[in-house]
């Protein structure tokens, strides 16, 4: 006799003691969350595409000075505002907080995505 | 009906519909045994729906075998997780009252099975076990796999936790 057959009779009270708990309420409960996690995955990956994507737009300026006969008063204007920004976050360590609080938000997403 | 390996695969390439029926078909083993290990119906349905989000980003790793024994090993680890966050909670807090997954008067108060109140009564290895391997239907050796308890260890237990539940409940029927 297996061991399990010993005690059929309890797991079968535990069984009917189970089923009697509805179905529906939390199925739809947790497929919610399963919904809104996605949804919150899909705007954070979307936020860091459209970061990398400026990024690199903003790159290409000192780019297109370089290659193409664009006019270089509006690459010079461009590449100086991108220096005062720079410098302006450098002053101010409270930028410099921002941008690590939103890498670190990123990062944890990132980790956070389903094996 | 389609398996649950067939449909956890198709959970693991993103189909939620795949995971709604998993969720609907394991749903009431979880949730009895996260109820039983807790001792409360809140506590426990909390742990049921974190087991599930767990087991919605793990799927990729369920590598065949029993589904159930799979999701109840989440389950177990899920418990023990938020037993000993609240373990933390109430030592930080000096002055708390220490009844871990204390149940509340409300539910106290509910009429509950005897069989469930029967349950509580063993010692939380025995109760553990019972839990695991009579209520959740899984087998000593998946058992001893979840907790990473000695094979023996989870036997002798079970005979134990089984011997003492019919006592408890003998004496429950007498009165």
């Amino acid at each position: 006799m297996r061991d399990e057959d010993t005690y059929a009779d309890l797991t079968a009270l535990f069984a009917s003691e189970d089923r009697a708990l509805e179905a529906k309420p939390f199925t739809d409960d947790v497929m919610g969350r399963v919904r809104a996690q996605g949804r919150m995955r899909k705007l954070l990956l979307a936020v860091t595409g459209i970061a990398g994507a400026l990024l690199a737009a903003s790159q290409l300026p000192k780019l297109l000075a370089d290659t193409v006969g664009l006019d270089t008063s509006i690459t010079t204007s461009i590449v100086q505002a991108q220096t005062d920004m720079t410098a302006l976050a450098s002053a101010n360590p409270l930028w410099l907080g921002v941008a690590a609080v939103v890498g670190l938000s990123l990062f944890a997403v990132a980790a956070m995505e389903r094996a | 009906m389609r398996t649950d390996p067939d449909l956890a695969a198709d959970a693991a390439r993103g189909s939620e519909s795949a995971l709604a029926e998993l969720v609907r078909r394991h749903q009431a083993r979880v949730r009895g045994m996260a109820r039983r290990l807790t001792g409360t119906a809140s506590d426990g349905d909390d742990i049921a729906q974190a087991t599930f989000l767990t087991a919605w980003q793990k799927i990729g790793t369920y590598a065949g075998g029993t589904f159930a024994a799979w999701i109840c090993t989440i389950c177990y680890r899920e418990f023990l997780q938020v037993r000993r966050r609240q373990k933390m909670e109430i030592e930080f807090d000096e002055t708390a009252e220490i009844i871990p997954f204390g149940r509340t008067q409300a539910e106290t108060a509910n009429d509950q099975m005897d069989l469930s109140r029967a349950l509580e009564k063993l010692p939380e290895a025995q109760r553990i076990c019972v839990t695991l391997c009579v209520a959740a239907s899984l087998s000593h050796r998946e058992a001893a796999e979840a907790t990473g308890w000695p094979l023996g260890t989870i036997k002798s237990h079970v005979n134990r936790g089984v011997a003492a539940l019919r006592k408890h409940l003998a004496a429950t029927e007498v009165a």
